[in-house]
């Protein structure tokens, strides 16, 4: 059904332009379309070219699919207005693209001579590692010198970083960070009208308005091509509109009729939007030809009343009448265009489907999760000058500080942070409440005083948003370092760091990278403020994420260093990571026994050699001369055993030696595989969820497959949310099941 | 009918082996000769019919020129004539050929053009001096040698902006300069082998074409050939920055604003138009008019880049060229 319908479309434009009369007169190359227009006859014709092109990649994609050659059947055919916009916007205004934007990138390749948009996606279709950005891993419409950072865009999580790079532009200038792009740019970003209700969507357009709102500029057209359909579900008529022409903050303009006259309500919304700064809502009435992809059987949900009657509205067919009807072309040249394209893509669909492909695991990954240590090392050494620090510190250095609330986590985090914003000076701290307030623990506190509101800000209370931001801003030289308040709100946002921000490096071939820090407070143990979302041990969906660099300090000291390695990390290698920090312990003082000050410890200054900083395989080493039990553990688990150790001697005599992960993805057992060897019985002790974790499940399943002989055994907390107050003792794992284990294990 | 590609020779086409490559009876050369006498300038006919080759007469740029746009645009034209021409594009020099074969030009603007130009090269290099030097990019077998581009890389920077890229021509970087360029360009190269031609290899009679040095050139040929018509092209031109110029929507007063304008005074890239004659418009053949066949080795060493119908080296290409469907035609082989 689906070849015939092609047929049927390619029939019906090849039979009006054989059978069409030319115009009385043709219009000169430069003469509008009609008076006041501002397309010109040979401008029109140009993006009829983009338009034709377009629609026989399409046609290719399908022959090629049929042929077993090529693995996506997801086109543009329909949408070839958004030709349109192609020509319109720059190719320094950063343009994120949902997957029907053929004609689009067809257009947009023209502005830079040498571009050859065609056969790069041929390969893409054809998945070759010879295509230029994705090198084979996906169908993208992606660019690096076309700044289109790839997008695969299925459920428009896409909008959020679009909204943050229009926020960081004016960013940039506030803080003198060479963004790369002229004053005057905007951000592109487009998807369609059933993808509009996704929550990212939402949370885009809402982000957008709210930064208006507040007074600061968001250049950013949002363009809905609107096909009236998703898949097989119509869009109620005139939802978009009712949607999206009223809002304030929000400059919404319909985009419809002649090609002409949407030429002319476009470039009229780019020009505002380039001038005003205010989010424009572009909307670009288009069509969808030949179903949803290849394999959507459209009969099944469309009579064939409807489907021809879709076909009538074929922008190409419309194009090539209004342009034989005006006089800016001829049949004959129209038909010469389509004839010449259909070949020319054709030909060179045989040549990229003869390209190489990837064909080793080796190949898909290398751009999944680089990391240089070396280079992550050397980064750290930046230098840091002494009468700076002085400065920001007030005379007062944090490794000086000898005050109980000096010496805690949640103060090293906050010196650490300090440091890092003088050392990094593209950094930006923003999350909710942790800019004025300082972070509702307090860790944050300082900063925005210290360094600007430019580089430390509160946002809306919208994780996806802070994520998006986060992504945006990194795509331009920042060096974002979002909060999330809490590691249950992170699941209302997980996307954004797992179809998005961790894929950028695998689907653009590290051409494109969103090197970023999130900060997350979480896990459990919280005295006196209970209840499962702001004590929630599920670390599993972080640890899920390909190519995401976890970690979770359990010290202060430590999590100093962790920060820095962290960020170094995010600027050598631009990668995505986060660090999960414990809330219990932000103001722990005591390890034993209340008063003994046992947890606080000085902040290690930064001493820019490279073993600063700590990286995955640095482990934590407690009582090292321990050879009876080896305990692996992190975060919270590190005290609770350190406290379950002490006692097990007392009672015992037996030592255990705890080590602590510090970077739980990548988890690197091999680096305790010593500790193992000399100690013989390992235990893990594992405060996440029982399923949601992982550690535990990791480091038993690595010492069983290498055939680690002595007794192997995890703790864990419960397979359940966390209640509130006595109960959260039930599920948590506790210090005296902890103390269980071992001597089971000793037993 | 197969699709084709013409591929248009620049200076350095016309040596000794090409004398006599002119048919006094064909119209167009006539045709050319009128043209050729209003600039005061000896018959092209005399030239090419000489005995003996004599270098500083015929490698001087008004007179190689012309010579060289006239056996290539007769070529082409019986390439056109057998073939479905999808594109045309042409190195340096052969841009103006290629305006011409692709209809952009007339006969006679193409030849006004093209001896014009080699006038004001000649006329401003008289004063820049400097040249074109040739170094390989590539090895024998045609693959990247980062030890070359290295050196080239180097060369180029160290030569205080005296030297400068030129030409990008698949397996050759043909770089330029003021005197003192050149010399440095020859002094700091290490020798190199390709083929049996050793570099680096000053240019006989050659300007810093394609420099800033030459913008003088740009200026002059506004003024000089404002009265050339540029018209739409029949078939698509691809231009030295690799952009195309389709016959449905060429903007001619750009391709003029280029052809008189970076053209002359930006680096020419003509792998980058290969490469994008090749991605874009897929032709069946790739087709080299005369004179001699020195674009040959170079669109071979651009194509093995491209990997283009598999080939990636030298070997890869004399397989397809000995195999029942060549890419490469040329046409005084």
């Amino acid at each position: 059904m689906t070849t015939n319908r092609v047929a049927v479309v390619e029939k019906n434009l090849d039979d009006h332009l054989d059978s069409a009369a030319p115009a009385a007169r043709l219009l000169g190359p430069d003469e509008p379309l009609r008076r006041g227009s501002g397309l010109s006859a040979r401008k029109a014709r140009e993006l009829f070219e983009d338009m034709v092109a377009s629609r026989a990649l399409d046609v290719a994609a399908r022959e090629l699919k049929r042929t077993g050659r090529s693995f996506y059947t997801i086109g543009s055919a329909g949408h070839e207005f958004n030709a349109i916009v192609g020509a319109l916007a720059r190719i320094d205004d950063p343009a994120f693209l949902h997957y029907r934007s053929g004609a689009l990138m067809q257009a947009r390749a023209r502005q830079l001579a040498g571009s050859t948009p065609v056969f790069d996606t041929l390969l893409s279709l054809c998945a070759s590692s010879d295509d230029p950005i994705s090198h084979g891993r996906h169908k993208v419409w992606g660019s690096r010198p076309l700044w289109v950072p790839p997008q695969t865009s299925t459920i428009a999580s896409h909008l959020p970083k679009a909204v943050g790079l229009a926020f960081a532009l004016a960013r940039g200038r506030r803080t003198a960070v060479e963004t790369g792009l002229p004053k005057d740019a905007l951000v592109l970003c487009s998807f369609g009208d059933a993808s509009a209700n996704h929550a990212t969507a939402q949370a885009a357009f809402n982000a957008a308005r709210y930064v208006k709102k507040r007074g600061n500029p968001l250049p950013i057209v949002f363009l809905c091509e609107d096909n009236g359909i998703g898949i097989s579900v119509d869009t109620p008529r005139g939802w978009i509109e009712e949607c999206y022409s009223n809002q304030t903050h929000l400059d919404y303009t319909l985009a419809q009729g002649s090609i002409d006259e949407a030429w002319d309500a476009c470039a009229a919304a780019l020009e505002r939007c380039r001038a005003t700064r205010v989010p424009a809502f572009l909307h670009l009435k288009t069509t969808r030809l030949w179903g949803h992809a290849g394999s959507d059987v459209e009969t099944t949900y469309r009579s064939l009343e409807e489907i021809e009657a879709v076909e009538s509205g074929d922008p190409l067919l419309a194009t090539a009448k209004r342009l034989i009807e005006v006089g800016a072309a001829t049949p004959a040249q129209l038909r010469a265009i389509v004839r010449a394209t259909r070949e020319r893509v054709m030909a060179g669909a045989e040549e990229a489907a003869r390209r190489p492909k990837l064909s080793t695991r080796a190949e898909v990954v290398e751009s999944l999760a680089p990391f240089d240590e070396g280079a992550v090392r050397a980064r750290s050494t930046r230098g840091l000058k002494p009468e700076l620090r002085a400065e920001t510190f007030g005379g007062q250095l944090p490794e000086h500080q000898r005050s109980v609330a000096r010496r805690t986590m949640s103060a090293q985090i906050n010196a650490a942070l300090h440091d890092l914003f003088l050392q990094y000076p593209h950094t930006l701290l923003f999350g909710e409440d942790s800019a004025k307030k300082g972070g509702v623990y307090g860790v944050t506190q300082g900063l925005q005083k210290r360094f600007g509101i430019a580089r430390v800000f509160d946002t809306l209370l919208d994780e996806t948003t802070i994520l998006g931001i986060a992504q945006g801003a990194a795509h331009v030289g920042f060096l974002p370092i979002p909060e999330i308040q809490y590691l249950a709100y992170i699941h209302n946002a997980l996307d954004q760091l797992r179809g998005e921000a961790c894929s950028l490096q695998f689907f653009s071939s590290g051409q494109f990278k969103n090197p970023m820090v999130v900060r997350i407070q979480g896990l459990a143990y919280q005295k006196g403020f209970g209840g499962h979302f702001h004590n929630d041990n599920s670390l599993g969906a972080l640890r899920d994420i390909p190519g995401l660099m976890l970690a979770v300090p359990s010290r202060g000291d430590d999590a100093a260093r962790i920060l820095r390695g962290a960020v170094a990390t995010a600027e050598a290698c631009g990668r995505v990571v986060c660090v999960l920090e414990p809330i219990a312990l932000y103001h722990e003082k005591d390890l034993h026994a209340d008063g003994d000050n046992g947890w606080l410890c000085d902040y290690p200054p930064p001493t820019g050699k490279p073993d600063d900083p700590l990286l995955p395989g640095d482990l934590g080493v407690h009582d090292p001369e321990a050879k009876d039990l080896l305990v692996v553990t992190y975060g919270n688990g590190v005290r609770l055993s350190l406290r379950a150790a002490r006692r097990l001697r007392e009672e015992t005599g037996r030592r255990a030696r705890v080590v602590d992960l510090r970077w739980l993805a990548p988890l690197r057992c091999d680096a305790l595989e010593s500790h193992a060897a000399e100690c013989g019985r390992v235990l893990v002790v594992d405060e996440a969820r029982a399923t949601a974790g992982g550690v535990a499940d990791a480091v038993v399943a690595h010492f069983a497959e290498r055939g680690h002989r002595g007794p192997l055994r995890s703790a864990r907390s419960a397979d359940t949310y966390v209640p509130l107050g006595a109960a959260t003792a039930c599920v948590l794992l506790g210090e005296d099941e902890i103390l269980t284990a071992m001597k089971e294990i000793l037993a | 009918m197969s699709r084709i590609v013409i591929l248009c020779p620049g200076r350095g086409s016309y040596a000794e082996k090409q004398l006599k490559s002119l048919d006094p009876a064909d119209p167009r050369v006539q045709a050319a000769e009128r043209l050729r006498s209003e600039f005061g300038l000896p018959p092209l006919l005399e030239l090419d019919g000489a005995a003996k080759f004599d270098r500083a007469l015929h490698l001087a740029p008004e007179n190689v020129s012309p010579l060289i746009w006239l056996v290539s645009t007769i070529d082409a034209a019986t390439a056109l004539g057998d073939h479905e021409c999808v594109g045309v594009a042409g190195n340096s020099l052969g841009w103006y050929t290629a305006l011409a074969v692709a209809g952009a030009l007339s006969f006679e603007d193409g030849f006004r053009v093209v001896q014009t130009m080699s006038l004001l090269q000649k006329e401003v290099c008289a004063s820049t001096g400097g040249g074109q030097v040739l170094y390989p990019l590539v090895d024998d077998e045609w693959r990247r040698d980062p030890e070359r581009e290295a050196a080239v890389r180097s060369a180029l920077e160290s030569s205080g902006g005296e030297a400068l890229p030129s030409i990008h021509l698949g397996g050759l970087a043909v770089l330029a300069g003021s005197d003192a360029g050149v010399s440095h360009l020859k002094r700091v190269l290490p020798k190199a082998k390709l083929g049996s031609n050793q570099y680096p290899l000053q240019l006989e009679q050659h300007g810093p074409y394609h420099t800033r040095l030459v913008a003088r050139v740009s200026e002059l040929a506004f003024q000089r050939l404002a009265g050339v018509e540029f018209r739409t092209p029949d078939t698509t031109l691809v231009d030295g920055r690799g952009r195309m110029h389709s016959p449905w929507s060429c903007d001619l007063a750009e391709l003029r604003h280029y052809t008189f304008g970076a053209q002359v005074f930006e680096p020419y890239d003509f792998g980058l138009s290969v490469k994008v004659a090749l991605r874009e418009l897929a032709p069946d053949q790739l087709w080299c008019p005369g004179p001699g066949n020195t674009l040959g080795g170079t669109v071979g060493q651009v194509v093995a880049q491209e990997g283009w119908r598999g080939v990636r080296c030298k070997a890869d290409f004399a397989v397809v060229q000995e195999g029942p469907a060549p890419l490469l035609v040329s046409m005084r082989r």
